[in-house]
């Protein structure tokens, strides 16, 4: 994904990939994130049999 | 429903519900789909709204960090960030670009899928489908 310029892009990133988003009754994709300092990994099947997990996703802008 | 605030729900659930912040691609920096032109970047500086005005899009993941850092920093959530990589994976299998929230059982099946940001971005939603799920397990 390059940065996104204006709106015709913004919509034709989001119709390729919202058509490959989980919707519900979906397994969700597993994944391995790292905090601010490139640290901590995380995964989403860490929590599995844990606790349910709100992802939110989004930016500074 | 619309006054519902992410640190709402995270003072309200955090004891039993996950929550993860991933910091994706920028979605109105400086040199990408910028609103920061002219009234709006008046308005902008009176809002205080530094980082609208002179963020640029992350060009590396250290970059990424960075912007992630001081976004967590700002908005004072109390949830911590995670950062997807600098080519989006997380990012593109969710979909999520510019905002977007889901809940996942502790199965790992998706119970909320929200909208796509901005309009399809709220936080109440997401506090009905924690209560529902809380309350149904």
């Amino acid at each position: 994904m390059t940065t996104i310029t204006n709106r015709q892009e913004a919509t034709g990133w989001q119709k390729k990939h919202d058509e490959y988003a989980p919707n519900v009754g979906d397994i969700a994709p597993d994944f391995e994130l790292r905090d601010i300092h490139g640290q901590n990994p995380v995964r989403l099947s860490d929590f599995k049999s844990q606790k349910p997990v709100a992802l939110i996703f989004g930016s500074f802008t | 429903m619309g006054t519902v605030s992410l640190h709402d729900l995270y003072r309200k659930y955090s004891d039993q519900v996950q929550f993860i912040k991933v910091y994706i691609r920028e979605a109105h920096p400086v040199d990408g789909w910028w609103f920061g032109k002219g009234i709006m970047n008046t308005l902008l500086t009176l809002q205080g709204n530094k980082a609208s005005r002179d963020l640029y899009d992350p060009k590396t993941i250290e970059e990424r960090r960075a912007a992630a850092g001081d976004c967590e920093e700002s908005l004072q959530y109390g949830i911590k960030t995670y950062v997807d990589e600098i080519d989006d994976p997380v990012n593109k299998a969710y979909a999520a670009w510019p905002t977007r929230l889901y809940l996942i059982s502790k199965e790992g099946v998706v119970v909320y899928a929200g909208g796509l940001g901005p309009w399809g971005f709220k936080p109440a939603a997401l506090g009905l489908a924690i209560q529902g799920y809380l309350s149904n397990g």
